[in-house]
């Protein structure tokens, strides 16, 4: 069973197609990561997801239900994060909370209260007059007392420090160890996903690429090698999926071996020294595969 | 739910409408203050030729008030959920959008017939204090465009804040600025009576018009 299907989705904004036939799927019970440069997207999916822009083409279903048309009670079993940590900035925490008791049925009050406590703030302190961490920690607060089945975070590390990024991981896996639940997320921060993610959803110019994180781990490589003839003018292709040069040391990504590597620069005509394949980050892999501009 | 959406209504509203409240019952009365003055200024009689005669309508201070409260309350409650789109939030809430939507209406045009309620029952009082009851209670048909101008305004203001696209919101802007400047065409007593029934018809069809902005609100401004 899927939380999440997207089927030949379109989107059109003045004049300017942002997806073309896009199609993905997030299986229940899994962590799936949308990653994408800036102006893909990413946030633009997450709206269609939750109901607040109708695609101009093609099918959302979130929980069975059609996107753009879902039930309260469907509603009620998604936690929503919006890019910002957006929250009622008029309430206090005491009010947001009861605020939200009052919506959820299954509301847990001591979920909440143990995640905002943490900031040593008053329940009468205003949302409005917080830090972009200790609002994150409400929203968290909100979000986690709903006990939902599926969780869609939009951009949650904007603005946060190290510290509120880590709290915010440490309660995700503690969500997602509950078992069931499904966490689908939009990050700046790579190398925080890849402590988080088990399916990873790459996004560029409408095009996507679904894979597990341990697949991509494992198929795609770093290499790293010098040529002592200055700065090389590579272009990508059917081997080559991006490459970054820092003086005279070379970064080569590519879903092909070392063997396959050496050979197709021969034929470029270019004798890399020391080639080697190295360990790769995530944020590594993502920039070897999308670019960084 | 419905408690919790009249609490977030409350807390947006609650110092803007103590502010409002507190406006009209103060040139309520000044109002009567002025009215006593020129009692003892000017014979009585030549004030009852005045109000009875030539159609003075001695309130007229309260005329743009219902109009400013409705206003106030509408930007008030939905400038907060505007900004960074936070109205989001409570669309994802699970409630159905427009029973949503009711309910935070519901929080705004209770306020404002209080604050109405205090206008009237004010003019009523004092008019029947210095007046007879039939000047007193002309007073009630003379207010009610003023007082649906207050509501048109709020409904108005709602629907100009949720509505996405600038050009809409120009022109929505400008329908309901045409639908108020009606309201305050007619002098004297009662100018507008014969027509109240047909006003009253206007109310739910401004209202309609919110549920139109926030159903393009939630789907992106499209279509």
């Amino acid at each position: 069973m899927n939380a999440i299907e997207v089927e030949n989705l379109c989107q059109h904004y003045n004049g300017r197609t942002i997806y073309d036939d896009l199609n993905l799927t997030v299986a229940e019970g899994t962590i799936c990561g949308l990653l994408g440069k800036n102006g893909q997207g990413k946030t633009t999916l997450v709206n269609i997801l939750m109901g607040f822009l109708k695609p101009s083409g093609g099918r959302c279903l979130v929980l069975g239900e059609d996107s753009h048309d879902l039930s309260p009670a469907v509603r009620k079993r998604i936690g929503l994060l919006h890019e910002g940590h957006l929250a009622y900035e008029f309430m206090t925490i005491a009010q947001t909370e009861k605020f939200y008791r009052g919506c959820y049925p299954a509301w847990e009050r001591e979920i909440f209260f143990d995640l905002v406590d943490k900031m040593g703030l008053s329940h009468s302190h205003k949302v409005g007059n917080m830090s972009c961490g200790q609002r994150s920690q409400v929203v968290l607060g909100v979000i986690m007392a709903q006990n939902p089945d599926l969780l869609i975070l939009d951009d949650y590390s904007m603005g946060l420090d190290a510290g509120y990024r880590r709290l915010f991981l440490d309660v995700l896996h503690g969500f997602a160890a509950l078992g069931g639940k499904t966490i689908f997320v939009t990050s700046h921060i790579i190398q925080d996903l890849e402590q988080l993610v088990d399916t990873m959803i790459f996004i560029d110019k409408g095009e996507i690429m679904q894979i597990g994180l341990e697949d991509f781990m494992g198929s795609f490589h770093k290499y790293c090698f010098t040529n002592g003839q200055g700065i090389l003018n590579l272009e990508k292709d059917e081997v080559i999926t991006g490459w970054e040069q820092r003086g005279e040391l070379i970064s080569l990504y590519s879903f092909a071996t070392e063997d396959d590597v050496i050979r197709h620069l021969d034929s470029l005509g270019i004798h890399p020294k020391e080639i080697e394949r190295v360990e790769m980050s995530l944020e590594d892999g993502f920039i070897g595969l999308m670019g960084k501009y | 739910m419905f408690v919790s959406i009249l609490l977030k209504e409350w807390l947006k509203l609650r110092w803007f409408f103590f502010a409002s409240l507190v406006l009209n019952f103060a040139v309520c009365i000044k109002i009567f203050f002025d009215i006593r003055q020129r009692m003892h200024t000017e014979h009585a009689e030549m004030v009852w030729y005045q109000a009875i005669h030539i159609h003075a309508v001695l309130y007229q201070d309260i005329r743009f008030l219902p109009l400013l409260a409705g206003l106030v309350l509408a930007v008030a409650q939905f400038v907060p959920e505007m900004l960074g789109r936070r109205f989001r939030l409570s669309l994802h809430l699970p409630m159905g959008r427009d029973g949503m939507l009711s309910l935070c209406l519901l929080g705004g045009v209770s306020l404002y017939l209080l604050i109405a309620m205090v206008d009237l029952a004010s003019i009523y009082w004092m008019l029947s204090y210095y007046f007879p009851v039939e000047v007193a209670g002309s007073s009630l048909s003379t207010m009610a465009p003023w007082l649906f101008a207050g509501l048109i305004a709020y409904f108005g203001g709602v629907t100009v804040l949720l509505e996405t696209s600038w050009p809409r919101r120009a022109f929505l802007l400008l329908i309901f600025a045409v639908l108020l400047s009606i309201l305050f065409q007619g002098v004297g007593y009662g100018w507008f009576t014969p027509s109240l029934g047909w006003l009253a018809a206007l109310l739910p069809l401004a209202m309609l018009c919110v549920f139109e902005s926030g159903r393009r609100f939630q789907q992106g401004g499209t279509r």
